[in-house]
């Protein structure tokens, strides 16, 4: 039983400690309606709140986890469950829990041992550290309570504050729940009348935090989502126990899981891993060191290429971000990461997951990592050309240098720029149709408006024209081409076909104010309104 | 303390908010260069505070009342501090060695005095014409702002990496946190000034708005978040009470005109742009030339592109810094000379980008080149006189080859050396493009390889 261990750290003077023996003292019907975690039977998967059918292998690694044969001396029953709830739990979320290898991943109560072993020896670490600081109790026991920091929060919880009644329905209420993790026998035992008032000092701390418990289980959420809620936290907080000791024994009595002080260093082998928004630090089992990253780019782009299905690629390209932000890796990786990332967007016309790549890029490129910034830049450019963005254009061009316009895709753009400023379309679809890399995807953002545009001009300029000059002034593939997209504005009756002694002539009538009207409208459309998405 | 006091207490009787905000100026007057150091070397940390308050409160004409008192005790013991810093600056620069932060303890410690400033002119502690003094220290705030983030900048780089579990790496590319933050106090000035209620208008600090609108602009010109300039014209519109803009000093009239006019440029709404430039120009004082330079800077090429207007010789030549500017670009503008046009523009391209005049001026080039091509239609001559017509009657030859136009464009920008070569189909480009903005009337024939000019103003507004 850890309980002097835990209390004597919780409570530093030792006056608190209770100096009876723990007794099941008055428990409420409900408690006593719980089983005893000793003689809990494993739990069955149906009592599981998310009713899915576990795979036989969990099952199976359930029931081994149970046996009486494989406890550990010191590790609690109690612990050994919430530990295998999280495991399970864990592997859940990443859906793996058909991949990973059950028979032979080792049991919970081993997991627990292990950690507090490593643990320990980091907090002797620590303590030889820490001597003379004031932070003596940086010892064995406060490793120890370091290691069950991830029962912490049903430890934490059963502390009642002063209000003992309204905090007693409460934790009652916690007991209720099925997937809560069965209170530690101390734990009733302590939740006596007496003994809150005895210890409110301490409970005070963590009143605070009960309050959002009791809270968040009062409120109108239903049941499923809470769960789910509760869990990802339980993950998080079990994540946290990579900090040193010396910093948890500081900031234990803050409900917040402390910051981490530096970055995490990533564990995870696995290549693929969906992307999952961080809501607290994450867990350095979850996160993928950078050797495993380059592989997993690598995969990804094999796959990109093969299967061409963005939704997972996106995904995933979120996810081996969000691993690199939190190793805090800045290099040539990163920025290749970003920029791939950057193109596959583009090319799939995904702006809001385009820019924020741009924003990244621009500021790693201001890092002097490599890269393409001359392409990135060209983007830029196009992209402003995009959203008819003049102050941002501005500041762009006021930050371009000698050496920045005369590189080939920088000049590309900027030609684009120029072209369409003058309004000299003739120029701005050659060079549509020779735009580098990625170009010709934003460029297509905005080429039916130039189309428009450029057809507005023309009418009013020429009386008529043939199909095929309209075909090649606006960079159409075919005159059927044209001819459709003439067709989609509703100027379909300006073409007329004449059948001279050369052969059939397709003539594009602009006589008169109807054509020009009909183009200048669609334009004045076009150029009104342009679709900002995650633009900074 | 004396020193210091007695001037404030006769400021204060006649209730002359610029002579008290001249008492709190970060710079010392020049006919009494020495007084920042003399009143901070009067006093100390400990003593600072209960002198001025003794010196406030128990001087035989004070009229002041306690809250009042206290509220200048406050802002003259911070005034002190400030000072102290601003007088720490002075000697390490004198010294040739400025330590890391030592601009942004200025900053701070004059944030602190504008934020009680601030507070007191808010609550009603101070009487209404201190918002002379709220609007005085705002503008020295801004100042020492900008030096304090040049500083930052220059010491820790100017971006900050994420260190939280966020997605992406980059934070923030922020390098001008401490202007940003001067901003939101500016802005909450001007609620203060725009949304006083005080029924009497002569002790109303609505008179304050203005300028801080001013101020903020400024600010917001800086920090490169023009947008949210808007906000402050939106506001000021929508105050019914306030009273009209020409009560207001002229400087106040004049410089926010100016800044209207600069968003409605940036907008591209060159007719209200002229307007409010324009009246901006007619108010600004005849000796103020650098402000009449910088309204020109935007005029002119507003006029440019609104009215196809150019500068006159005489206009450029009061100004030299105009004349350097715009002298070769009116020049190109008016031979037609399109190559010199794009050298001049290129050669200015970096102060043209930095007054956010380029993309405008670029726009001048239609202008070059209708003059270019109205050289063309002048040289073709005129018709044949046919019977009966006089001379009179004559009129130009309206229907040009496109070979006569390519042949001009070509010398002018496709010429031997320039790399360029010019296609006949963008030669009709450009001439789709003058008749479709109005800048020439005619049609284009394509069957006949020829341009149809009308018989009369086919260059609307050139005379011919």
């Amino acid at each position: 039983m850890s309980l002097p261990i835990t209390m004597g750290w919780r409570q530093p003077m030792a006056s608190h400690t209770p100096a009876y023996n723990p007794v099941p003292a008055r428990q409420t019907l409900v408690m006593s309606a719980q089983p005893l975690p000793q003689q809990q039977a494993a739990p069955s998967p149906d009592a599981k709140p998310k009713k899915a059918a576990w795979p036989p292998a969990v099952r199976a690694y359930v029931q081994r986890a149970f046996e009486p044969d494989n406890a550990i001396e010191g590790v609690s029953s109690a612990e050994m469950e919430t530990k295998l709830k999280q495991t399970i739990q864990y592997f859940a979320e990443l859906n793996f829990l058909d991949q990973l290898d059950w028979a032979n991943y080792p049991l919970p109560q081993t997991i627990v041992q292990n950690e507090r072993k490593a643990a320990a020896a980091a907090a002797v670490a620590a303590a030889a550290s820490v001597v003379g600081n004031g932070y003596g109790y940086a010892n064995t026991a406060q490793a120890n309570h370091v290691l069950t920091s991830n029962g912490s929060a049903n430890y934490i919880s059963s502390f009642s504050s002063p209000k003992s009644s309204k905090k007693r329905k409460s934790s009652d209420m916690e007991a209720l729940n099925p997937d809560d993790g069965t209170p530690p026998p101390w734990r009733k035992t302590n939740n006596t009348a007496f003994d809150t008032r005895e210890t409110h000092s301490s409970g005070k701390q963590e009143k605070r935090q009960k309050k959002n418990e009791a809270a968040g289980g009062n409120s109108k959420f239903n049941q499923a989502d809470l769960e789910k809620r509760k869990q990802r936290f339980q993950t998080a907080k079990s994540g946290s126990r990579s900090t040193p000791p010396w910093a948890s024994s500081r900031n234990d009595s803050d409900s917040e899981p402390p910051l981490p002080a530096g970055p995490v260093v990533g564990t995870n082998m696995t290549l693929e891993k969906s992307y999952f928004r961080l809501t607290a630090p994450p867990k350095p089992e979850t996160v993928r060191p950078q050797h495993v990253l380059e592989k997993t780019l690598e995969l990804l782009k094999k796959k990109w290429r093969e299967e061409k299905n963005y939704n997972y690629t996106c995904n995933q390209f979120k996810s081996l971000r969000q691993d690199l932000t939190v190793q805090h890796i800045k290099n040539a990786f990163t920025v290749s990461v970003y920029e791939i990332h950057a193109r596959i967007a583009l090319e799939k016309g995904d702006l809001g997951e385009y820019n924020q790549c741009q924003t990244q890029l621009r500021a790693l490129y201001a890092q002097k990592l490599g890269g393409h910034p001359g392409e990135f830049t060209a983007y830029r450019i196009l992209y402003f050309v995009y959203t008819c963005n003049k102050t941002d254009m501005n500041d762009l061009l006021a930050e371009l240098t000698p050496a920045d316009k005369i590189r080939p895709e920088v000049k590309h753009a900027l030609d684009v720029r120029s072209a369409l400023a003058l309004g000299n379309y003739h120029r701005f679809f050659r060079l549509y149709l020779s735009a580098p890399h990625m170009g010709g995807y934003l460029m297509d953002l905005f080429i039916k408006r130039e189309r428009l545009h450029a057809l507005a001009n023309i009418s009013k300029a020429y009386i008529s024209v043939m199909l095929r000059f309209l075909t090649d002034e606006l960079g159409f593939d075919s005159d059927g081409e044209t001819q459709e997209f003439l067709a989609t504005c509703g100027a379909q009756d300006l073409v007329e076909e004449k059948v001279t002694e050369k052969g059939t002539q397709v003539r594009v009538i602009l006589r008169g104010t109807a054509a020009a009207s009909i183009f200048e409208h669609h334009r004045a459309a076009a150029f009104k309104t342009v679709d900002i998405k995650g633009q900074i | 303390m004396e020193a210091i006091i007695e001037p404030f207490r006769r400021a204060h009787a006649s209730g002359n908010g610029y002579a008290v905000s001249a008492l709190l100026s970060p710079v010392a007057p020049p006919d009494d260069a020495g007084r920042l150091y003399d009143f901070y070397r009067a006093s100390n940390e400990q003593q600072i505070e209960p002198e001025i308050r003794y010196a406030l409160k128990y001087s035989k004409s004070s009229r002041i009342s306690p809250e009042e008192s206290n509220a200048w005790t406050d802002i003259f013991v911070l005034y002190w501090k400030a000072v102290g810093e601003i007088l720490a600056v002075e000697e390490a620069t004198n010294q040739g060695r400025l330590e890391d932060r030592i601009w942004v303890a200025v900053y701070d410690a004059w944030k602190a005095l504008t934020d009680s400033i601030q507070r007191y002119v808010s609550n009603g502690t101070l009487p209404f014409w201190a918002v002379v003094c709220m609007y005085h220290a705002a503008t020295n705030l801004r100042k020492f702002a900008i030096k304090a983030d040049e500083q930052l900048a220059s010491t820790k780089g100017n971006v900050t990496f994420n260190s939280g579990f966020q997605d992406d790496v980059v934070d923030s590319l922020a390098k001008t946190e401490k202007l940003e933050e001067a901003a939101r106090l500016f802005n909450r000035m001007f609620a203060l000034c725009l949304g006083d209620r005080n029924p009497d208008l002569n002790e109303s600090r609505k008179w304050g708005t203005y300028y801080m609108a001013n101020l903020q602009f400024k600010t917001y010109f800086k920090l490169k978040t023009i947008n949210l300039s808007k906000n402050v014209v939106r506001s000021i519109e929508a105050q019914p009470d306030l009273p009209p803009l020409p009560l207001f000093p002229k400087a106040h009239q004049v410089t926010y005109k100016y800044y209207t006019g600069i968003l409605a440029f940036l907008q591209e709404d060159y007719a209200k742009a002229e307007v409010l430039l324009t009246e901006a120009w007619s108010l600004c004082h005849v000796a103020a030339t650098k402000n009449q330079e910088l309204i020109l800077t935007y005029l002119i090429p507003c006029r440019l592109v609104a009215k196809h207007n150019v500068p006159s010789q005489d206009l450029l030549a009061r100004f030299p810094g105009l004349q350097r500017r715009f002298g070769p670009l009116v020049n190109c503008i008016k031979g037609g000379d399109l190559t010199g046009f794009d050298n001049a523009l290129l050669a200015g391209e970096e102060e043209f980008v930095k007054r956010r005049i380029y993309l405008t001026l670029e726009r001048g080039r239609d202008i070059a080149l209708r003059n270019l091509l109205r050289k063309v239609f002048i040289a073709g001559g005129f018709e044949e006189l046919k019977e009966g017509q006089t001379e009179a009657d004559r009129i130009r030859r309206t229907r040009i080859t496109l070979a006569e136009f390519a042949a001009a464009l070509r010398m002018d920008i496709g010429g031997e050396g320039s790399g360029q070569v010019l296609e006949d189909d963008e030669v009709e480009c450009m001439i789709a493009n003058m008749i479709y903005k109005g800048l020439m009337k005619g049609y284009i024939s394509r069957e006949h390889a020829m341009v149809v000019l009308n018989k009369k103003g086919a260059f609307p507004g050139t005379g011919v």
